[in-house]
Parts: structure tokens; C-alpha cells; sequence
């Protein structure tokens, strides 16, 4: 998964990690420069003089420094290639597709495609440059080393391959740890945008305090599993500095006693030369460098794998797709006929069957069962928001499809039970952009509600129009339908929970408008709103279907 | 920059010991660095010369290797301890500052309340809060720690090297670090400011869409809110763009200033070495130590690019935690209260006063009803009593003492939306009354009639989904009820408490609260034959 995730950069990240190797080797000629203007000091010969050796050391780090520069740019721009291509992938996604995803409600959503992605960053911009400079880098200061004592050689030998052996045992901790950790912040962002919606009302409990306490604990799980993957990166790198601190320490010391004279074994011919010792000096704790950062860049690594998996069970989720793009087009042209054809939809393990109906253009019809027997699901299917198991809808003559199902919504109206309003202004609620118009506020009865509120129809709402009455939500609701100037206006229990008169309100605009010759189709428990109505379309509850569908349904 | 200095202060105020603490073992770290690459590279030089005139055999080389081994194996376990105790102490600052932050928005006016945006808090909380860390682990902690390591540099060296070499290693790492810093942060800022806001912007336009999804698929407005959500991504990315660019220039800055200051060291130590001003073992200490210094400005790279994004986040931190002193309020009142409004007028915004000169007065154990056309104010009547709304005229009191100057809670109100959470039903319950024991949550469930369809659920256990969704309209208004009789409350405020229930089910109900509750006084806002039929009294409003 993290591999295709970097598919398309892969030639970025190359060029990327070679310039970083060849930053890291120049390091070489620096320090040798470094070495000949000591040796010269110490022993008036040989080496450089100082000027020269300052100036190449300059030099060499001027040229690293542009490389890097160089290879940071590039890394970044592939990286933010990368995630906001991913993020263009969730976006899209989610905007074609309809139910519930595996990964959590809307906070864990926006957490995926927010800070996680953004946690693959610092994989793509480390993890391939340390794999290269470590298999460039050492060795190279290995066969420097061997060429000038065989001692250091050996050292350096030993301590190198603890390192990768330690980082594997330490990488699957690791990950582990990661993927905990990016499951307690999805958990944290559900848990938030859940408890902030019935914030208010928990205060009026006195149960805020509890609520704070309980969040408390949320936010301390999270600093717990956080500090777990701190934990193992600091421990691992711990460890591999100390692998590295005692092999220069040990490099350090057998060169002091070799130029001392001391020890004579370790190093060709007359012993080891004071350029040659500072040299190896200078090149001991670039050896275990790459090394290091290929260990940090492991638990990036872990990072990325987890962000990864996540993706991974979010794609291989099959949601149901969209019927159409959802876009604004032009109504479909004919009579709003509406045809139900032997309509079944699974739900998990059961099914529900609808019975046959035809719904003429400007019918009154009420869907009217028991709750949980699938009314909200039939508006659904209706609209398009929803495909049949079997059978079909049949809208003005013609079966309500991809291609024509932006066209049949153009002529919906749409109330839903639970009215939820966007972060924008109450206006845009409503008409989304168009201006709304005297007639449509006087229609829905929304005049006192907009006086009342601070900025009138720019105040922006909460969630579930938190600063209305659910009647006063359920109006704005009423509005939005009505702007759409619709021939179908499908209404999710456009009563429930409203007031008797409020009830009777919203239940004349809605009436009001089949007298222009809108088709209604509303899904309701409430027994004065279906008396109003021509038509009852009984839902019944469980279905079980056993032979072909459609047999067994009735007729209103 | 001031705005940054207070939040330091607030994650330092509960974390100090631990601060501290990190903030020593981060200097030990970088002192014990510059000493571990000095000392070497001493060593080396000091033994190559004492090998080359023959003085080796008296060189004592056993106390330098001892302690280059010390300092190499205790500088990795400081580090260690600098880092664990840095990054949990800042870790728990930010579970504090989130928890500080809930506990804020919490003790907004009720008008404000209802109109939060759980997208928009959680940016405040998740994403503003994270943005934080970086504050005292990349900015203040290592400006600290290097400042202190270049100033005892600065003295160490002038005694081991020679005063013109450490002036110039301290001179070019102070002054050219802070430029290239200032110079990053003053560039930086802006776009990296720019970034955040537009990430942030995406995140609450990307919940819009998963939320409303199927609203905005009616009405042909899918497209327009990806494209809003692109243009914010489109945004958050050329904002990033440039602040990656400036922090990269930043970051070649901050080594050009190393290799000049390492140069330096090299070239003016060389010099008077040649000279034979000091010995070419003193000038590599100069040398040396101006390499392991690069440790002191490093870490300040990142902070340049997140200069912005911090700033922005501790103003919205800061305007948020900047809560007037609550002032100390009541306990809720244990026994029998009545409930009174004296002449009380309230009115929002442009609108004619809802109410005025309302008053009325609701005994202990006597049940009061509401009725009058919808938006005539039962609902501002019940949140007045609640202490919700303040009056713009008049008291509300609980026997003579203003509603308001209780906390929370001092009277129960059951409004029309049912706030439950996704929790267990059980907890959902126990929200407001932690401390009851399963029998009393079944006595409840059975005064309000919901006792059959709990254990159909799977009894007290069953989980609910977000916003408790699992349960029909009147099953979570029964629930919510039953939550209401759970806390005893002397006050009682009942908006439409049996909509959505059949009329046997509405009696059951009412019967079984004032059963449990013979002593509370009760308001309701009531539309119902059934729920003013259980009323002592019935006033009439808008009459």
C-alpha cells in the first residue's frame, strides 16, 4: 500500500535520495582537508596550510549545502504531490459514495484525510534518502577506513550490522504502536464532534463537568498511546547511538594510543599517520549516521504503514456508489410520473420488499408502517440516493438510472427528519447562493425566527440547527424544499416532534404546494397529516422475501 | 511572539518541575556534545604531537579516553532522559490545554452554546492544540538550552582556546542564527498562518460534505462543496509551498552559519597555531567544538515554519481559555423549592421582546402548564428558569435567590432535542447522575414507560450511535426523561415532554414522573390534551 502510495513520485524521491548520498559523501574530502591542516600543523609537512584547508572546507560545505537544498525541495514536492492526490481520492470518493464508512463517523473521516495524511510526510521526505545514503555511506568510509588501518576496519564491521538487526526487532513495536495511536486519534475526533453536539443541553444537566471529566480521560489515552511510540523511537535511537557512540569511542582511543606509539598492531607498515588518525576521527560518527537516520526514519516508516493500513481498509470498503454526479443539470422533461416496480433492498441479513405502487404526477401519498420498516429508505431510493437489490423506480417514463438521475433530483424537493445545516451562513441553507426571497420566508413562516437570531440569515447554525426549535429547523427545511421550486417534494416526517401547531403549519405549506400540482410523498407515523392525503402506501415491516419478489405486495 | 510567551507559560504552569528538569538535561546533552567532539579531537592532535617528539610514554592517556568514553555514553542516556521527560511533560500540557479548552466553550452562554460547531471546536481542540507542541519543544526549550551552551561555550573556550576564536564562534552562532531565525519567522509567518487556516477550512468543509452528503446530492450541490473543499486544499498546498521554501532557505542559512563558524574556528585557530600562539591540540578544540555547536541552532529550523501556524494557534487558544473568573455559584438546592418570576421581560436581537412582565410562581409538588401558540416563548420561559438566559428585566428565582447565581444543574430542563451521545444507554443515563445504581436506573426506565423496549435492546449495555441514534423519536424523549427523574431535581422543566407518544404511553409517562417526584416543582411547555390534563394549573401565554 505505501509503495503504490508512492508510485507516481518515484523518480522525484530518486533523484531526491542520490543528491542526499552525495551531500553525505562529500563529507569525505571535507574532513580530509580538515586532517591535512592539523597534520601540517603538527608536523610541518605534508597536508595543507591553513588558509587552503579553510577555504575547501568552506568550499565542499557550500556545495553539500546546495545539494541538500536541492533534494529538501524535491522531497517536498513530492511529498505534497503525494498527500494531496490521496486527499483528492478521499475527497472524490466520499462525494460519490453514500453509507456509513469502516473507519467512524465524519470526525474520523476528516482525521484520515487531514492529520494522518499528513503523518505520511515525513516517510516519503526521510525513508528512501536514508536507505540510500546507508547503502552508500558507510561503505565507502569503510573502505577509507581499511585503507588506513584495519583495526578501525574491523570495528566499524562489527558495530554495523547490530544496527539493522536491532531496528527490525524494534520496527514491529513499532508499528503497533503507531497503528494504536492512529486509532485512539480518530476515536478522539468522533468522540469530540459527538459530545460538542449535545453540549448545551448536557450543561442544563449539570453533567458538563462529567462530560469534561470523561473527555479528560480520551485525551489522556491518547497522550498515553502517543508517548508509547515516542517511547520505543527514543529507546531505539537510544540504543543505536549508543552502538555508534562506542564505536568512534573506540575508534578515538586505539588511534590516541597508535599515535602515542603504544599500540602497534592495527594499521600497515609504519603505523598510522596523524592525517590518517584525525581523518578516521572525523569520518568514525558519519559512518553510524546513515544508519541512524535510517532508524528514525523507520518509525516513520511505522507511521506511514498504519496511515497506510487505515487507507487500505477505507478503499477496500465497498460503499454503494452515487446513481449520478450529484451536479445541478437541467429537469428531466415529462410528466412526474413515479412507478414502483418490485422494489427490494437488503439490509444486512434481511431484506425488504415494497410493494408495487404508481404515484401520478400531483398525487398526495403517504408512506405510512412502523418504524425501522424501511419508509426512509423508500424516499431514498426515490431520490437516487439509494440502488434496489432488485426492481426499479420509474420516474417520467423511464427508469431512474445514472443517466438520468441529476436531471429527476433537479425537479425534487427534499426534507429530511433530521435537519442538518453546513458551516455557512442560514441563507446559503437555504437557497444555496441564490438570494432568498420575501415570498419563500413569508411561506415558511421564517420572519420572527430570522429577527430573532443575531445576524439573520447570515447567522451560521450549529450541526443539528442548534439556535432553532426543532420546528423552526424543520421550517428552514421547508424552505430549502420550497426554493427549489420542486413537481416532487419528498418529506421524511416533516411532523415528528413538532407541536400540534406547528405541525398543522408545516403540513399547509406542504399542502399548498400539491394545490400547485406538486407530487408529496411523505413518510409518516402522524395520523392527521395522512388523513390529508389521496393515497397510503403501507410498508410493511420484515419482508422476509422468499419467492419472486413483488409477489406478496399489496396495494394501497 | 507575546501571544506564544503566554501559552509557554500556561503548558509550564502545571508541567514546571518537569520543564525544568528537560531544560537541564537538554543543556547537559549539548554541553556534553561539544565537550565529547572538543576533548577527541584534543586527544588526537595533543597525542599525535606528544607520539611525534617521543614524549608518548609520559602522555596520560588513560583519563581523556575515560572520560571521551564517559561522555559518549552519557550524553546518548541524558539525551534519552532530555527527551522522554520534554515530550511527556508537553504531552500532558496539551491534554490539559485540550480539556482546559472543552471546559471553556463549555461555559459559553447558552445562545452561543446551541450554535457551536463541532467541526469548528474540533479544530480548536485537536488541530490548534497540536499545533502547540512545538512551543516549548521547538522553540523555547532548545532557545534556552542553546543560548545558555554557547554563552558557557563562549567562557570555556576563551580560558582552553584563546579568546579570539571563541568570541568569533559565539559572535557568528548568536548573531547569525538569531538573523537567519528573525529573517525565517518574519518571511514564514504569513504563509505558514495561511496553511493552517486553509487545512483547517478543509476539515470543516469535509465534514459538511460526509454529513450532508445526501441533502447536497438532492439538490445538485455535490460538486460545488468538493470544489469548495478543493480550493481549500489548493490553498492549504501553495501556502505550504512557500513556507517550505522559506524554511529550507532558512535551514541552508542556519548552515552556512555552521560551516562559516566551524571555518572560523579552523582558520583562526590554524593561524595561531602557526604562529605558535597555542598548540595545534588547543586549535582543534576550537575546531571541534564550533562542529558539535551546529547542535544549538539545528533544532531551530522547524520552528521557522511553524512560527505561523503556532501564532495563529495560541491567539485562537488564548481568545478561547480567556474566560472571565466564574464567579462562585451555589450548590443546587437539595430540598423542596418553588420557583418563581418576578415581572420578567426578555427579547433577542431585532425582534419585539418575547416576554414581558411575565410572572408566576410554581410550588413545590404543584405541575404548571405552558400552553400558547408555538413561538410565543414556552420554550424562553423554561430556559429563563434554567439559568440559561438571563432576563433583560426582572428576577427568576429559586425561593429568593436568582436562578443564576446557582451552578448548573440547580434545576433539571428537558428541551426538545434529546441530547444523547454514543455511549451505552447505561452511561447515557448516568451522565447526569454518576452515582446510581442499576436497580434505580430500571425504576426510572419503568416510570417512563421504557423499561420493554430497553430490555429489547439488549438491556442497560446496548450501545446507542452518535447523537444516540438506534432509538425513535419518543423512545429517545422517554430516555431523556428517565435521565431527568435519575437526578431528583427539586425543579423540573418539561419542554413538550410527551410529543412523538401515543396517547396511553403520554399518561403512562406523566403519571409515573410525578410518582417519582411528588415534591418537585414542575414547569411544562405543553401542547398536548394529555399533558395539560396532568397539570395543577394551566397559564396561558401570547392570551
Amino acid at each position: 500500500m505505501l509503495k503504490t502510495l508512492l508510485s507516481g513520485q518515484q523518480r522525484a524521491i530518486k533523484t531526491a535520495s542520490y543528491l542526499t548520498a552525495l551531500s553525505a559523501l562529500l563529507w569525505l574530502p571535507q574532513a580530509a582537508f580538515v586532517a591535512g591542516v592539523f597534520s601540517r600543523l603538527l608536523t610541518g609537512e605534508g597536508g595543507v596550510g591553513v588558509a587552503t584547508g579553510a577555504v575547501a572546507f568552506l568550499a565542499f560545505a557550500a556545495v553539500r549545502l546546495v545539494l541538500n537544498y536541492l533534494a529538501e525541495g524535491l522531497l517536498f514536492r513530492a511529498g505534497q504531490a503525494i498527500v494531496t492526490q490521496t486527499r483528492q481520492e478521499i475527497l472524490t470518493r466520499e462525494a460519490r459514495t453514500h453509507g456509513v464508512s469502516p473507519l467512524g463517523g465524519p470526525g474520523a473521516l476528516a482525521a484520515l484525510a487531514g492529520e494522518k495524511l499528513d503523518a505520511l510526510l515525513p516517510y516519503i521526505t526521510r525513508y528512501a534518502p536514508a536507505q540510500t545514503r546507508v547503502m552508500t555511506v558507510p561503505f565507502a568510509i569503510l573502505a577509507l577506513a581499511f585503507w588506513q588501518s584495519w583495526a578501525v576496519g574491523v570495528v566499524f564491521l562489527i558495530a554495523a550490522p547490530l544496527i539493522p538487526v536491532f531496528m527490525a526487532l524494534v520496527g514491529y513495536a513499532a508499528q503497533e504502536a503507531s497503528e494504536r495511536q492512529m486509532k485512539e486519534i480518530g476515536s478522539l475526533g468522533d468522540l469530540l464532534v459527538d459530545r460538542l453536539a449535545a453540549l448545551a443541553d448536557i450543561r442544563l444537566l449539570g453533567a458538563a463537568p462529567r462530560l469534561i471529566g470523561q473527555f479528560e480521560q480520551a485525551a489522556d489515552d491518547l497522550r498515553a498511546r502517543t508517548m508509547a511510540v515516542l517511547r520505543i523511537a527514543f529507546l531505539s535511537s537510544t540504543v543505536l547511538e549508543l552502538f555508534a557512540a562506542l564505536g568512534v569511542a573506540m575508534v578515538a582511543v586505539w588511534v590516541g594510543f597508535s599515535l602515542l606509539g603504544e599500540l602497534s598492531w592495527g594499521a600497515y607498515g609504519g603505523g598510522i599517520t596523524p592525517w590518517g588518525g584525525i581523518f578516521l576521527l572525523l569520518l568514525a560518527p558519519d559512518y553510524f549516521q546513515p544508519l541512524r537516520d535510517l532508524s528514525t526514519a523507520w518509525h516513520d516508516k511505522a507511521a506511514g504503514l498504519a496511515v497506510a493500513g487505515e487507507l487500505a481498509t477505507w478503499k477496500a470498503h465497498e460503499a454503494e456508489a452515487l446513481m449520478g454526479t450529484g451536479e445541478k443539470v437541467a429537469p428531466l422533461s415529462g410528466s412526474a410520473d413515479i412507478h414502483l416496480q418490485g422494489l427490494t433492498v437488503q439490509r444486512g441479513s434481511r431484506s425488504i420488499a415494497y410493494p408495487e405502487a404508481h404515484i401520478p404526477a400531483g398525487a398526495r401519498v403517504a408512506l405510512s408502517g412502523p418504524s425501522g420498516s424501511g419508509k426512509t429508505t423508500l424516499l431514498r431510493l426515490i431520490a437516487g440516493l439509494e440502488r434496489p437489490a432488485s426492481g426499479n423506480v420509474q420516474v417520467a417514463g423511464q427508469v431512474l438510472g445514472e443517466d438520468i438521475a441529476d436531471a429527476w433530483r433537479a425537479r425534487l424537493g427534499w426534507m429530511p427528519q433530521a435537519p442538518m445545516f453546513m458551516g455557512r451562513s442560514l441563507r446559503h441553507n437555504i437557497a444555496f447562493g441564490a438570494p432568498v426571497s420575501a415570498d419563500l420566508i413569508d411561506e415558511a413562516a421564517l420572519k420572527l425566527v430570522l429577527d430573532a437570531l443575531p445576524k439573520g440569515d447570515l447567522t451560521v447554525l450549529g450541526e443539528t440547527g442548534g439556535g432553532l426549535s426543532g420546528g423552526e429547523a424543520r421550517r428552514v427545511m421547508l424552505a430549502r424544499a420550497l426554493a427549489a421550486k420542486p413537481d416532487v417534494v419528498l418529506a421524511d416526517e416533516p411532523t415528528a416532534d413538532l407541536d400540534r401547531e406547528t405541525a398543522d403549519r408545516v403540513t399547509e405549506a406542504l399542502l399548498a404546494l400539491a394545490e400547485r400540482g406538486a407530487t408529496l410523498i411523505v413518510a409518516t407515523h402522524d395520523a392527521r397529516l395522512i388523513a390529508k392525503m389521496d393515497q397510503v402506501i403501507e410498508v410493511a415491516p420484515e419482508r422476509s422475501v422468499t419467492g419472486p419478489q413483488g409477489q406478496e405486495a399489496d396495494h394501497a | 511572539m507575546r501571544k506564544l510567551w503566554h501559552i509557554f507559560r500556561l503548558m509550564v504552569q502545571g508541567e514546571r518541575k518537569a520543564l525544568l528538569r528537560g531544560l537541564a538535561l537538554s543543556i547537559l546533552v549539548l554541553i556534553m556534545g561539544v565537550s565529547l567532539l572538543g576533548l577527541s579531537g584534543w586527544f588526537i592532535v595533543a597525542a599525535s604531537a606528544a607520539g611525534l617528539i617521543g614524549t608518548g610514554a609520559v602522555f596520560d592517556v588513560f583519563r581523556p579516553s575515560a572520560m571521551v568514553r564517559f561522555l559518549a555514553i552519557g550524553r546518548t542516556a541524558t539525551r534519552y532522559g532530555e527527551r522522554i521527560l520534554t515530550h511527556d511533560a508537553t504531552l500532558r500540557a496539551l491534554a490539559k490545554l485540550r480539556v482546559t479548552l472543552l471546559a471553556a466553550l463549555s461555559t459559553r452562554s447558552h445562545d452561543r452554546l446551541i450554535r457551536l460547531r463541532g467541526a469548528q471546536a474540533l479544530n480548536r481542540i485537536v488541530a490548534d492544540v497540536d499545533a502547540l507542541d512545538g512551543v516549548p519543544l521547538r522553540l523555547f526549550l532548545p532557545l534556552i538550552a542553546g543560548g545558555m551552551t554557547q554563552l558557557l561555550a563562549l567562557v570555556v573556550l576563551s580560558w582552553l582556546v584563546d579568546w579570539r576564536v571563541a568570541v568569533v564562534i559565539f559572535a557568528t552562532f548568536t548573531c547569525g542564527g538569531l538573523a537567519v531565525v528573525l529573517w525565517g519567522i518574519r518571511q514564514a509567518r504569513q504563509p505558514s498562518r495561511r496553511a493552517e487556516s486553509a487545512a483547517q477550512a478543509f476539515r470543516s468543509r469535509f465534514i459538511d460534505l460526509v454529513t450532508s452528503r445526501g441533502d447536497l446530492t438532492v439538490y445538485g450541490q455535490l460538486p460545488d462543496q468538493v470544489a469548495a473543499c478543493q480550493v481549500a486544499e489548493t490553498r492549504r498546498q501553495a501556502a505550504a509551498t512557500t513556507t517550505d521554501l522559506i524554511e529550507r532557505q532558512a535551514g541552508a542559512g542556519l548552515m552556512v552559519i555552521s560551516a562559516l563558524a566551524a571555518g572560523a574556528a579552523l582558520w583562526i585557530g590554524g593561524g595561531l597555531a602557526e604562529a605558535g600562539e597555542i598548540t595545534p591540540a588547543r586549535a582543534a578544540i576550537g575546531f571541534f567544538a564550533a562542529l558539535a555547536l551546529m547542535e544549538t541552532v539545528a533544532p531551530l529550523r522547524r520552528s521557522v515554519a511553524e512560527m505561523g501556524r503556532m501564532i495563529g494557534a495560541a491567539r485562537r487558544v488564548t481568545e478561547l481559555t480567556d474566560v472571565p473568573e466564574q464567579p462562585e455559584r451555589r450548590v443546587a438546592p437539595s430540598g423542596p423549592v418553588s420557583l418563581r418570576f418576578d415581572a420578567v421581560t426578555f427579547g433577542r436581537g431585532t425582534a419585539a421582546p418575547v416576554l414581558k412582565d411575565f410572572t408566576l410562581s410554581v410550588e413545590p409538588g404543584e405541575w404548571v402548564a405552558l400552553k400558547g401558540p408555538s413561538g410565543v416563548g414556552k420554550s424562553t420561559v423554561l430556559l429563563l428558569a434554567a439559568g440559561a438566559l438571563v432576563p433583560a428585566e426582572g428576577r427568576v428565582c429559586l425561593d429568593d435567590l436568582d436562578v443564576a447565581d446557582f451552578s448548573d444543574g440547580a434545576t433539571t430542563l428537558v428541551g426538545q432535542r434529546a441530547a444523547l451521545v454514543q455511549d451505552s444507554l447505561a452511561d447515557n443515563l448516568r451522565l447526569a447522575a454518576p452515582e446510581t445504581s442499576d436497580a434505580e436506573l430500571w425504576a426510572a426506565l419503568d416510570a417512563v414507560a421504557l423499561r420493554a423496549v430497553v430490555e429489547a435492546k439488549g438491556g442497560l449495555e446496548a450501545q446507542l450511535g452518535p447523537r444516540g441514534a438506534g432509538l425513535s423519536g419518543g423512545e429517545a424523549r422517554r430516555l431523556v426523561l428517565a435521565r431527568a427523574v435519575l437526578r431528583k431535581p427539586s425543579v423540573l422543566l418539561l419542554d413538550e415532554p410527551t410529543e412523538g407518544l401515543d396517547t396511553a404511553t403520554a399518561d403512562q409517562v406523566l403519571a409515573g414522573l410525578r410518582r417519582m417526584l411528588p415534591d418537585s416543582a414542575v414547569l411544562m411547555a405543553a401542547h398536548r390534551a394529555e399533558e395539560q390534563g396532568a397539570a395543577d394549573r394551566i397559564v396561558t401565554l401570547g392570551a
